[in-house]
């Protein structure tokens, strides 16, 4: 279990750092992306339960320690969400990519929402807070379902990589 | 059936145990692990930056020698326009020395600029920061004051073995004691929304009702050097647009910011140092 955590670890820095550079530049326009679903919707999908949600957690905390955020914020939101996709995996044909990929997207819309309430001030004018939110989020959806099947197919090599049959993992391997 | 209701609760059973024991750990594991977490990024990110920084010099390797030599003499004019410039400042520091020595003023402390190059910049919705590729390395401390060329950047939030974040004066949460450039009334600055495609705003607050501002008449907001974190006098933005507060005892309206402020590329902080003279 240690080396799958590790290997989904070391995939999501490698996204969190490819994301920075993307938002390094998209700053001059005042864009940003945010692609939180990416990083649960995988592990959730195809792994046991302690290792994605170890994941999750742990990615959550990388990104929590770029932003000014409280620490363990986006650790336990990515966390909540890989509980909500765990619960309901078994419903859908969930190897698919396309799966995955509209899993990431619907996760990645409820936390970025979540994530505006908890960081959108309330002092400022909270109609073009939100309605800047909203560009981003739109934003974010698109390169999110642009980047998401290369993502998943990375993570998926990678644990082939240490041995990791996918299909051993099962909804009860709780 | 009940036990697979059970089995169904499990993650968020999990989760809200896992949440439990994340409130009772201390606070102090949480910054050491907050801090790890950082410097394990932090390589990547520096590295990131480097590079940049290679591809600019090697575009710039691309320029005709012609283009140098024509930049070459820009920069000596430049130069000169700068050392007549330094030898009144120092004619004027000198003058604010002995008058502060006759009137027996307090010494306000003076500050060590250092240069530093941005490593990334984030402007989204919920924050706005860069990261700079200086930090406890080059004794950065938290709370120093960032600046660039068209005035104030931020002040430094974190402070990292080789890397620093700075909160942007973009961000919401920012406040500084202002003064409208030529009035001594301090006002308050917030950072508000940063609409995109388009220049960073903030908000100004107490604006005294004799003040009056047009869009095309904008007057220069300055830090009043209240509250001791920035230096007085520092370009915040421009005031386009005031009108009467609910109140109706002050005004309050837009402050616009530089648009440089979203590519920036290199800063300096100022340290603060009392060994120095105040600059």
């Amino acid at each position: 279990m240690k080396s799958r955590v590790l290997i989904l670890l070391a995939a999501s820095i490698l996204l969190a750092t490819l994301l920075g550079q993307l938002n390094h530049y998209l700053a001059t326009w005042q864009i940003h992306v945010w692609c939180g679903g990416l990083f649960v919707a995988f592990a959730a999908l195809r792994l046991g339960y302690r290792t994605g949600a170890i994941a999750a957690f742990l990615a959550g905390l990388l990104l929590d320690a770029n932003t000014p955020v409280i620490f363990g914020t986006q650790g336990f939101l990515f966390l909540a969400a890989h509980a909500v996709i765990y619960t309901i995996r078994a419903r859908a044909p969930r190897d698919e990519t396309i799966v995955g990929v509209v899993v990431a997207l619907l996760a990645n819309l409820g936390l970025f929402l979540v994530m505006s309430f908890i960081c959108i001030n309330p002092v400022v004018e909270a109609s073009q807070a939100w309605l800047r939110g909203f560009i981003d989020l739109l934003i974010s959806q698109i390169v999110l379902a642009l980047i998401a099947p290369w993502f998943f197919a990375m993570q998926q090599r990678l644990l082939e990589l240490i041995g990791t049959n996918l299909r051993d993992f099962s909804r009860h391997s709780l | 059936m009940p036990s697979q209701r059970f089995d169904q609760a499990k993650p968020f059973l999990t989760l809200g145990i896992a949440l439990v024991a994340w409130l009772l750990i201390p606070t102090a594991v949480k910054r050491f692990a907050r801090a790890s977490f950082f410097e394990l990024q932090a390589p990547m990110e520096t590295t990131a930056s480097f590079i940049r920084d290679l591809q600019d010099f090697w575009s710039l390797k691309t320029r005709s020698k012609n283009e140098l030599i024509e930049a070459g003499r820009d920069l000596a004019r430049l130069n000169a326009a700068y050392e007549s410039r330094l030898q009144q400042d120092a004619v004027l520091r000198n003058e604010l020395e002995r008058l502060g020595r006759v009137l027996k003023l307090p010494i306000p402390p003076g500050y060590r600029a250092e240069p530093a190059r941005v490593v990334l910049r984030e402007f989204s919705s919920w924050w706005q920061q860069l990261v700079i590729r200086k930090g406890r390395n080059y004794g950065i401390t938290a709370g120093a004051p960032v600046i660039y060329a068209g005035g104030i950047v931020g002040r430094v939030k974190e402070v990292y073995a080789y890397t620093a974040t700075v909160e942007l004066v973009s961000n919401p949460g920012v406040r500084i004691a202002a003064v409208i450039e030529g009035d001594t009334r301090p006002i308050s600055y917030q950072g508000g929304i940063n609409p995109s495609y388009g220049a960073a705003v903030g908000a100004v607050e107490y604006v005294p009702t004799d003040i009056f501002v047009a869009p095309a008449t904008p007057r220069r907001l300055v830090t009043s050097g209240l509250g001791g974190v920035f230096p007085p006098n520092l370009t915040i933005g421009y005031v386009t647009r005031l009108e009467p507060s609910t109140d109706g005892l002050f005004k309050s309206g837009e402050v616009s910011l530089d648009s440089a402020l979203s590519a920036l590329s290199e800063v300096t902080v100022l340290v603060p140092d009392p060994l120095l003279p105040v600059r």
